[in-house]
């Protein structure tokens, strides 16, 4: 099809659609009109049962612990198959040589940048590590936080250089990390079942509301989250990373098709 | 606290993740064939777990409630799995499946550090969960779960033509994701409630109501797109050719008729209750299912690329489910659910002597490989029988699901459907038996220069013995042929309805006896008239070829590999799915 045919086509489909959209959009309820019932059963029950005051973790780690599982193996998938894609043909090794494009020059990394990487590298994992254990009180929690770590381990490479990066992280580890956070996670599900209890219920002291402590299993559960999300995120910058520096040999085979 | 065989249904979703985060946590430290053994009896568990459950289920619905939220003062506040027994057997199916892939694929993947036995299982507990789940954002959780998974095993290869199978497949699933998404999210703001009952409940008593409608709309398209109906069915067979060959039985087995298993379920038992949605149906579904079979079973007999020959036939056999669907009967529902099953054994059972194929000789392309199957005349006799299977001999599982399907069209007098399912059954058919022949017979005249494949070439490591690929295969085959019709015919009325949320029925109707024949005798012709072409009278070739050119030039030209061309068809599929909605 020409591009010209593409565009005519849906836009006659855009045409067809258009007036069923507008049907719909007429028909929900008006905006900001009411919290649906589910929302608000929630809000009313949550506080008082799971002694929580962050809604959203309350949710995510236990109303709907599940979506939050399967959400979590999601994400595993998705680094899993990037790793898989990216690593497919350079393999796991640790290259020298970053690749360089001729004629430009290389600026020495400056001190200035060296310093506030070193000053700002720590902070951001504490910060980081802050978000993440205060996942029932405030805003935040295991993925947030998780993500920030990771963010600042990428600060070790930008202040200390390829090597110095590689040096810090090693591959394996963030396997361990990744996998053994899903692990915890998913065990934090089984674990109750083996007192008689429902997959993922809450059955450990559930602690006192706006305290750091409170929330019972989901801070486990929480936590597991926060190293799975740091493995597979820092996995991800060291795999993509890695397709900046040049391939040992030019052109290795595909590692299945051969 | 929950009693006994409820207790059990987290744990076939569970199993797997928990292993696979093992598997992943201590990938490097795992000596060789561990990963093999541990995704294979995890899968074989998954099956044994599902059987379980299903046998338990076959009184009345299991439910489990996640967390111990059980709904309170009707409002249902956490996620629950409800399994009937056809959602049972479905997923113990799937899990045999996989068990069965795993054997198959016996240390291909060896050395990824088991990252191949971890996306497997991934989208095995993804496959599980689907079929239990009684919330709607859950079901999409676990829809989109499989996508993912599925992505980046079908560009395991890595070459120019994976990444381009991938990236259609990924980009029109995820617009799927978007489309559920969008749907699930209107029907929340409507109803205010996830929970496939809660729901149903409030359909039932909103009378014809737009969003509800267009929440429809949008979740039918996402699972039509996931189960390849016209004209959604474009990233399919890009997808199908490239991947792994134990991928490809996964996708071709499981994971296209689960899109419309997961269709009949939303249909009937969350909107069940919309006017609207119950007139629309059988118009759309039928329609769309019978051009869908006609389709592709036409592309299929087009193809020399065997794997993508086996994807256009998977087009055409989902076609045919959803005719099964369209009929709104425990009759036709039932045929579809043991289709469902049966296609996945005899699909699953071709890939993977496509598999052996592209191991042991080193090449998928029809004409390069012919006569080159002698040596391994087993596969042979796989695949013809399969070949004979997959048209219609009345024989076995898929049969009998075909019969049904056939019956449920027969008694609501949709002759149309009921002849593109049997003409589509027949095309493909004719497909595998044209290739099976040359192959393995060495039939078809000399090939000369043609022989050189189009596509890149392709081969699979062969690192497996014959018989430890065909065993697999033989197995599939062997259920397929050997699971007694009697007790699908007395379990299937009451799983049905169950399924449906019906009342039970006694007997279920089967399609005239003669029908499936037809079948057989075309899909031979069909064949016949492939291999023989040259040696037939003139007056016979001519008009067949004169015909046939134009439609099949325009075909072929719609399947153009074009990421954009797949959107605005996408779009026109969406537009056709509303447009019969509206005028309902």
């Amino acid at each position: 099809m020409s591009p010209n045919a593409r565009i005519v086509l849906l836009a006659l489909a855009g045409l067809v659609l258009l007036p069923g959209a507008a049907a719909v959009i007429a028909g929900l309820p008006a905006f900001g009109s009411t919290i649906a019932q589910y929302g608000e059963r929630i809000n009313a029950v949550a506080p008082e049962a799971r002694h929580v005051a962050n809604m959203v973790s309350a949710i995510n780690f236990d109303l709907r612990g599940l979506d939050t599982l399967g959400e979590e193996f999601m994400l595993l998938a998705a680094i899993t198959g990037t790793v898989v894609l990216l690593r497919g043909r350079r393999g796991e090794g640790n290259t020298e040589r970053a690749m360089r494009r001729p004629g430009r020059a290389v600026i020495p990394r400056s001190e200035a940048v060296v310093l506030a990487c070193r000053i700002a590298g720590p902070l951001t994992a504490l910060f980081g590590l802050y978000v993440v254990l205060h996942a029932t009180v405030t805003p935040g929690g295991g993925f947030q936080g998780g993500v920030i770590l990771a963010s600042g381990t990428l600060l070790i490479y930008l202040g200390e250089g390829y090597a110095g990066w590689r040096d810090a992280i090693r591959s394996h580890w963030l396997d361990a990390l990744e996998g053994g956070g899903a692990l915890l996670f998913a065990l934090c599900g089984l674990a109750p079942m083996l007192t008689g209890a429902a997959f993922m219920q809450n059955i450990l002291p559930l602690g006192t509301f706006r305290d750091l402590f409170s929330g019972g299993l989901m801070l486990v559960e929480n936590l597991g989250v926060a190293l799975a999300v740091t493995g597979g995120f820092t996995q991800l910058f060291l795999e993509f990373m890695e397709e900046t520096r040049e391939a040992r040999e030019p052109e290795e085979p595909g590692e299945e098709s051969a | 606290m929950t009693a006994f065989p409820a207790a059990l249904l987290p744990l076939p979703v569970a199993i797997p993740l928990v292993i696979c985060a093992a598997m992943l946590a201590t990938a490097h430290f795992l000596p060789g064939r561990l990963p093999d053994i541990l995704a294979t009896l995890a899968a074989l568990s998954v099956a044994v777990l599902c059987g379980a459950i299903a046998v338990h289920a076959a009184d009345g619905p299991l439910v489990y409630w996640f967390g111990g939220w059980e709904p309170r003062d009707g409002v249902h506040l956490g996620i629950g799995f409800s399994v009937d027994e056809a959602s049972g057997w479905v997923a113990a199916f799937i899990g045999l499946l996989y068990a069965l892939t795993f054997v198959f694929a016996w240390g291909f993947f060896d050395r990824t550090h088991g990252h191949f036995h971890i996306l497997m299982l991934l989208f095995l507990a993804a496959m599980v969960g689907f079929c239990f789940t009684r919330d709607m954002f859950n079901l999409f959780v676990w829809f989109e779960v499989m996508s993912v998974a599925a992505f980046a095993l079908t560009a395991y290869h890595l070459a120019e033509s994976s990444l381009a199978g991938a990236i259609n497949f990924t980009v029109v699933n995820s617009l799927a994701g978007f489309l559920m998404l969008g749907g699930i999210g209107l029907i929340y703001a409507q109803t205010g409630t996830l929970d496939f009952e809660g729901i149903a409940a409030a359909v039932a008593q909103g009378g014809r109501d737009p969003v509800v409608a267009g929440a429809f709309c949008l979740v039918a398209s996402a699972l039509m797109i996931k189960g390849a109906i016209v004209p959604f069915q474009f990233w399919l067979a890009d997808a199908h050719a490239v991947a792994p060959s134990p991928v490809s039985v996964i996708f071709s087995g499981a994971m296209v008729s689960l899109g419309l298993f997961g269709l009949a379920k939303v249909s009937a038992v969350v909107f069940g209750g919309s006017d609207q949605v119950r007139h629309a149906l059988p118009a759309l579904l039928i329609g769309l299912g019978s051009f869908t079979a006609l389709l592709g079973g036409w592309m299929a007999l087009l193809q020399r690329h065997l794997k993508r020959m086996l994807a256009f036939s998977t087009i055409s056999h989902a076609g045919i489910m959803l005719t099964g669907l369209g009929a709104l009967s425990v009759n036709g529902t039932g045929g579809m659910l043991v289709y469902v099953v049966g296609h996945g054994l005899v699909k699953g059972a071709l890939f993977m002597i496509a598999g052996i194929l592209l191991a042991t000789q080193a090449s998928i392309d029809e004409i390069a490989l012919r006569g080159l199957g002698r040596g391994i005349w087993p596969a042979g006799i796989a695949m013809g029988l399969a070949g004979l299977l997959l048209c219609g001999l009345p024989l076995g599982v898929l049969d009998q699901g075909t019969r049904l399907v056939q019956g449920a069209l027969a008694q609501q007098g949709h002759g149309i459907a009921l002849a593109a399912g049997a003409i589509g059954a027949a095309l493909t058919g004719a497909a595998v038996l044209r290739a099976a022949g040359r192959i393995f017979l060495g039939l078809g005249p000399d090939p000369g220069d043609e022989a050189g494949a189009p596509s890149e070439d392709e081969r699979e490591k062969a690192n497996r013995p014959l018989w430890l690929m065909l065993a697999p295969c033989c197995v599939l085959l062997a259920l397929d042929v050997g699971v007694p019709a009697g007790l699908i015919e007395h379990a299937l009325p009451r799983a049905a309805s169950a399924f449906l949320h019906r009342p039970a029925v006694e007997t279920l109707a089967e399609g005239p006896g003669w029908l499936p024949w037809i079948s057989v005798v075309a899909a031979l012709a069909g064949a016949g008239y492939g291999l023989f072409r040259r040696r037939l009278p003139a007056l016979v070739v001519r008009p067949v070829s004169a015909t046939q050119s134009a439609p099949t030039r325009a075909l072929e030209v719609l399947h153009s590999g074009l990421i954009g061309d797949y959107v605005a068809w996408l779009g026109v599929g969406v537009a056709v799915v509303a447009g019969v909605l509206a005028l309902a």
